[in-house]
């Protein structure tokens, strides 16, 4: 009996583990397609649209002490209403048409995990 | 007799060979041959996921007849310059202005095909090519679209680098295209990293926008 507990937990475990790479590895994705081209793939606000005529500087997701200072929820409201909504740039735009609910959550996890 | 209907016939032959749609003369099975392995004609839309988007070698062209202008369309197939500062779906790797080149026969046939893709989300004749203070503003302030898009000031470029350059785009895009990718982007690109401006801007300023960005030298 025991033996068929550890057996379950243990696939149970593994199918866990699998999803959420499979999860990570999909966020991944939606960051690099929506966000680094501003924001960089890293995170570092380095992106490949920041030239000498970008009005700002895209948030630099690495830098832990001011991503400390955002509430989740002022993240996911600029992901979804656009920079202009915590009186920011414009030149983040809203995707709150674009991404789902799902998406928004989960690129506030991804750049979370940016914060050095 | 048989003169006469050996006579008649050549003539109806002939009537039909000049009657018919001038991409019977082989603009769809050059495109089948040379484009189709990048480029696909068949619409609606079919990425679904980012993906669908991202196994994609090039734009789809299910629409091109209502997106580009036909001059345009024929000297590019002839010589065509990069468009995207990036190669398609890269944030990385330049674009290094490898797409094949037609000759003149072949770009015309292909542009004819080309030109018979139209879009019924597209009303034609409806957006004129016109500068405005909303529009500008909008362009440069409230919804910069320069951050993603090249565009040009007195003959210098400005702007992004990730989205398709808006330089001379008064001479490669129809204006009610411009209007209709704005109002309902979804129906062209489903999945696309532009955002879904018809979601914050009203009609009237995404018309006034398509305006504008037709004046585009």
């Amino acid at each position: 009996m025991s033996r068929l507990v550890i057996t379950t937990t243990l696939v149970a475990g593994l199918a866990l583990g699998a999803v959420g790479s499979a999860q990570a590895e999909d966020i991944k994705q939606v960051y690099d397609f929506y966000c680094a081209q501003c924001h960089g793939v890293n995170g570092d606000g380095k992106g490949i649209n920041v030239t000498s005529d970008f009005a700002t500087d895209p948030r630099n997701f690495t830098a832990g002490a001011e991503m400390a200072k955002r509430t989740d929820e002022d993240i996911k409201g600029v992901i979804k209403d656009g920079g202009p909504s915590i009186s920011k740039s414009p030149l983040m735009p809203p995707w709150g048409a674009t991404l789902s609910a799902a998406q928004v959550d989960g690129l506030l996890g991804y750049i979370r995990k940016m914060a050095k | 007799m048989r003169l006469l209907a050996v006579t008649v016939s050549l003539g109806a032959a002939l009537l039909v060979m000049a009657s018919a749609p001038s991409y019977a003369a082989g603009g769809d099975a050059i495109f089948k041959k040379s484009c189709a392995s990048c480029h696909y004609t068949d619409g609606p839309a079919k990425e679904k996921t980012i993906s669908d988007q991202l196994a994609k070698k090039g734009p789809e062209l299910f629409y091109a007849g209502s997106k580009f202008k036909k001059d345009w369309l024929v000297a590019w197939l002839q010589n065509p310059k990069p468009i995207r500062p990036l190669k398609y779906n890269s944030l990385t790797d330049v674009n290094k202005g490898d797409h094949p080149k037609q000759s003149a026969g072949d770009a015309a046939a292909t542009a004819d095909f080309l030109m018979g893709l139209t879009s019924p989300e597209v009303k034609a004749g409806v957006i004129k090519p016109a500068e405005s203070a909303q529009a500008k503003a909008i362009f440069t302030k409230k919804m910069p679209c320069g951050g993603c898009h090249e565009y040009a000031v007195k003959g210098e470029k400005h702007g992004g680098k990730s989205g398709p350059s808006l330089v001379g785009a008064s001479k490669r895009l129809n204006p009610d295209w411009i209007y209709a990718y704005l109002a309902n982007i979804k129906v062209f690109k489903p999945v696309r990293d532009m955002p879904d401006f018809a979601s914050v801007l009203n009609p009237k300023d995404l018309e006034n926008v398509a305006a504008y960005v037709a004046t585009f030298e």
